[in-house]
């Protein structure tokens, strides 16, 4: 007689192995393209990036962007917070999550991260680096979260916070935010992110 | 516009949270703090002493937990507390602000291209005093799309760690410096 299983994570397990696809083909081409304008997309899904990330795309217009990504077979990834016309709540990334099935949800804000755990998707919790004397709470919301991914805002402040990140979260850390040059790409990377973000067209390889 | 409160008189601007960073800027001879994040305890104890003896206290709303960002709180801060200024992202806690006559700074968080382009659309009306940067350190980077839609004043806050991080952004155009760190407030002390 088969034994009845106990209840299986199912999201955790196959998240955690996109998760693991994603970090691979990081370590191939370590960069994902940011979408800000419709136009940019044919260069994103021409290019080898494995990752193409939506900031304020319209909710309602978003399945035929994201299916285009999927078929080159890239990840696609929207930002909650700026997508216009979708509640910031669990529905809103369930209707991501399942209707448009995007591979991924980006958010600053730990409460999406949770409702987004019982959808299959990847998180991507941005920690946004504007004033130092905020640090301490912005790394607490982070552990209390435990998003899939962490993205780090600006470029130019993550190397000062980079051991301290470490030595609080285990999850893989983008770099994103006005990295537009080479030479702060290769800054983030050297500095320990394992990809980064940037909407800088001619650093899509 | 009259206003009655003591301005800034150095270009660094020490950023505290408690009345044991207010005492230590003033020690160093500050005669101006900025309240980056605190709560409505700090607010009303020390510092509300240290502006009724004429030191020029700003304070960023969005970091100060115990107010609620609306006009209640602004009279109280301007009329109660008599601070110099207040910081928001918020276009409209920025207009009520004005209203009673206090010193306005538009924060804006300059943390990735998208981010910069909705803040600078979405400035406050009446124009505010100053812009203030965060971080510091993108000021380089943005400089230039800051210019084209204001040539208000640039201040610069959020993880100046070191005195050369102040030259640094005051070299990108700021004019004020503001910084949590003591070591860089006794490097930059007024004489």
């Amino acid at each position: 007689m088969a034994l009845r299983q106990s209840p299986t994570p199912v999201r955790p397990l196959s998240v955690d192995r996109s998760v693991a696809r994603l970090c691979e083909a990081f370590d191939r081409v370590p960069v994902a393209a940011v979408i800000r304008r419709a136009e940019d997309l044919p260069r994103a899904l021409a290019s080898q990036v494995p990752a193409v990330f939506f900031v304020r795309a319209p909710a309602f217009h978003l399945g035929p962007l994201v299916w285009a990504v999927q078929a080159r077979g890239k990840m696609a990834f929207v930002h909650i917070d700026l997508i216009a016309g979708l509640g910031k709540d669990r529905a809103g990334v369930s209707f991501l999550a399942r209707e448009i099935g995007v591979n991924g949800i980006i958010t600053s804000h730990g409460s999406l991260v949770a409702a987004a755990k019982s959808d299959r998707v990847i998180t991507v919790q941005r920690l946004l680096l504007h004033d130092d004397l905020g640090l301490p709470s912005a790394l607490a919301a982070l552990e209390r979260a435990r998003p899939d991914i962490i993205e780090v805002l600006p470029g130019v402040i993550f190397p000062a916070v980079v051991s301290e990140l470490r030595a609080r979260v285990t999850a893989p850390l983008l770099v994103g935010g006005f990295i537009t040059q080479a030479a702060e790409m290769r800054g983030a990377l050297e500095a320990g992110a394992r990809a980064v973000t940037t909407s800088t067209l001619s650093l899509w390889p | 516009m009259a206003v009655r409160t003591p301005g800034l008189s150095a270009e660094l601007l020490p950023a505290v949270r408690d009345g044991a960073g207010l005492q230590q800027a003033l020690d160093l001879g500050y005669r101006q703090v900025l309240l980056e994040r605190g709560s409505l305890l700090a607010l009303v104890g020390q510092l509300a002493g240290a502006a009724r003896r004429g030191i020029a206290v700003f304070v960023n709303l969005d970091g100060v937990e115990g107010l609620a960002p609306d006009s209640a709180a602004l009279a109280f801060v301007a009329t109660d507390l008599g601070f110099s200024g207040v910081l928001s992202v918020k276009p409209h806690v920025l207009r009520d602000a004005s209203r009673f006559r206090m010193r306005t700074i538009q924060r804006i968080h300059a943390l990735d291209s998208t981010g910069l382009e909705t803040g600078l659309k979405s400035m406050a009306s009446p124009a505010p005093l100053a812009i203030a940067v965060a971080p510091a350190l993108t000021l380089r980077q943005v400089v230039g799309a800051i210019r084209q839609v204001t040539s208000a004043p640039i201040w610069g806050t959020g993880f100046v760690t070191t005195p050369d991080h102040v030259r640094e952004v005051l070299a990108a155009g700021a004019e004020v410096v503001s910084s949590s760190r003591p070591e860089v407030w006794k490097e930059f002390r007024p004489s």
